[in-house]
């Protein structure tokens, strides 16, 4: 391969930019202890990829797409995040600051996580570059770094062992699937991509279930307790 | 206008310039810290004061010791002083001198100077200098994968490693800035430097208690005018990372394209101002974060090294 690569413009670096640190952030998760810094970065991610839409729209000329990230924005923005806070400080007993179970629920030490999470990454990468697939609207790149997003959010949910930390990779999961949505199919109708958006709604009341009955029986968040069979 | 300056006469300068700017650069750093912690601080020019006090003051050696421990400060500052002949520090053009070695000559000679300061802390027999040589080869050992990949990236962007090339790259387009690799490979190189310079957070600069020290430690036994190369060594090793972060990979401008005087001397003005401004960077990352315990650092690095790797990454796949 030619070494010298010509720069693929500055839409394109700035939408390759914007999702490269999506997924760095995605790391940023893999390897935060507490619960509520890890919805900190959520917060940024999703805010990221309600940027990441206006830059297209704005680029692309695709009206609808400042609709979706108006929306995307107040949904995982303001509500995901204020739903899971009011959760976890409810699960809270009295003025501890975290959630019982969620510290120290790391299976690996974080230098092995990000070790592992560079590996997925480094899969979701080349499958999906091997793909070629070319959107309309954003480069190649950003496919295959939400590819890799994608597989480190699976990678987040398998070695956390709090049912918190796992909510949290399966939002990040689906910030990653709207990332890809946004390069394959940036013209996709408003009415689908909101459909999408209210899929994240339904997960989180499912994981809200999850987390008050986890709660309830175990006085924990920790999904070690759950290895036991009980009659 | 101004006289056109000759060509050996701007590699001279661009060695000098480091000489002489160092100290100054670590003045304004602590300057800047101090003020951030709400202190007046020391005086801009405090660090040219402490050399000069300390080149006028006997040297002394610890029994035993054999000559290479009063060779060894020698040795690191030469060292040091070469690789302003490499990096691009004045001028955007490449001087006569500037082939004689790529990037990972320059990583050969920042590596060769901090070998011979660590033999030298060995040769004293004092546990604490012994403990900081061995800490500060256990950690560049794991910072060196790092800096392997911000060369590949270098090297996948240009089709060199050769600085100069970098530069030339980044300046020619916008598209080349906000590239995700280059964006990527600079903040690697940024962490990379952090942890090089002792700075928090790795190890806190300021502080004398041994059991955190990672660098600072080896100079214990050196006294006098050694102990001034060795300060004068570290500042310039600072200086030599920021100039290659900012006139290699963040802000390649502002150097001098002729060789004409009143360009040289903005170059000069320019290079000590990108110096103080990625200083105030590290004042300000010194004063917002707490420093990492040791076994933390390895995390740190960790960070830094899936940051150059994510860059590799993406050049890999085209466009990135």
């Amino acid at each position: 391969m030619d070494p010298v690569q010509a720069a693929p413009g500055v839409y394109e670096g700035v939408a390759n930019v914007i999702a490269a640190v999506m997924l760095v952030i995605e790391f940023g998760m893999l390897r935060q202890a507490l619960a509520r810094d890890q919805i900190r970065l959520y917060v940024a991610q999703s805010a990221l990829i309600s940027v990441l839409a206006i830059v297209i729209a704005a680029d692309r000329n695709l009206p609808d797409l400042y609709a979706l990230a108006a929306l995307s924005a107040a949904l995982k923005v303001v509500a995901v995040p204020l739903v899971m806070r009011r959760l976890l400080g409810r699960s809270v007993p009295d003025d501890g600051d975290e959630a019982p179970g969620v510290s120290g629920s790391q299976t690996l030490s974080p230098a092995t996580a990000v070790l592992a999470g560079i590996v997925l990454a480094a899969i979701g990468f080349f499958c999906f570059g091997a793909l070629k697939i070319h959107g309309p609207a954003a480069p190649a790149l950003a496919l295959a770094l939400a590819a890799a997003m994608m597989l480190v959010a699976f990678g987040l949910m398998i070695v956390r062992r709090d049912v918190a930390s796992q909510a949290i990779g399966f939002f990040s999961l689906e910030n990653s699937i709207s990332l890809a949505a946004l390069v394959v199919a940036a013209g996709l109708p408003l009415i689908l991509e909101t459909a999408f958006l209210f899929d994240l709604l339904v997960a989180v009341v499912v994981f809200g279930m999850l987390i008050r009955v986890q709660h309830g029986r175990s006085e924990s968040l920790s999904t070690s307790d759950l290895t036991r069979l009980r009659g | 206008m101004s006289a056109a300056l000759p060509i050996p006469l701007i590699q001279l300068l661009q060695v000098l310039t480091v000489a002489v700017g160092a100290p100054g650069v670590t003045g304004v750093i602590a300057k800047v810290e101090a003020r951030l912690q709400g202190r007046r601080g020391p005086r801009v020019l405090q660090p040219y004061y402490d050399l000069g006090k300390l080149f006028r003051k006997e040297a002394l050696a610890p029994e035993g010791a054999s000559w290479f421990f009063l060779a060894a400060p020698v040795i690191a500052v030469t060292a040091y002083l070469t690789i302003p002949l490499l990096i691009p520090v004045l001028t955007s053009y490449p001087l006569p001198l500037g082939y004689m070695g790529d990037i990972l000559g320059g990583g050969f000679l920042l590596s060769l100077a901090s070998f011979v300061v660590a033999t030298a802390a060995l040769e004293t027999g004092d546990p604490y200098a012994q403990l900081g040589s061995s800490r500060a080869k256990t950690f560049s050992a794991i910072t060196e994968p790092v800096v392997l990949f911000v060369v590949f990236t270098v090297a996948l962007l240009t089709g060199t490693d050769l600085p100069y090339a970098l530069a030339a790259t980044v300046r020619s387009s916008a598209g080349q800035i906000v590239r995700p690799a280059h964006l990527l490979a600079s903040a690697a190189l940024f962490m990379v430097i952090l942890a090089e310079t002792g700075r928090i957070p790795v190890e806190t600069h300021t502080g004398t208690n041994e059991f955190g020290m990672i660098e600072e430690a080896r100079s214990f036994e050196h006294s006098g005018p050694y102990l001034a190369l060795l300060r004068w060594g570290s500042e310039l090793k600072q200086l030599i990372l920021f100039t290659i972060l900012a006139d290699v990979f963040l802000a390649p401008w502002g150097l001098a394209s002729t060789q004409r005087l009143g360009a040289v001397l903005l170059a000069i003005a320019a290079l000590l101002a990108k110096a103080c401004a990625v200083g105030c960077v590290v004042a300000i990352v010194d004063n917002s974060f707490a420093k990492l315990r040791l076994f933390k650092i390895t995390e740190f690095v960790s960070g830094a090294f899936l940051l150059a790797v994510l860059g590799v990454f993406t050049l890999y796949l085209g466009g990135g």
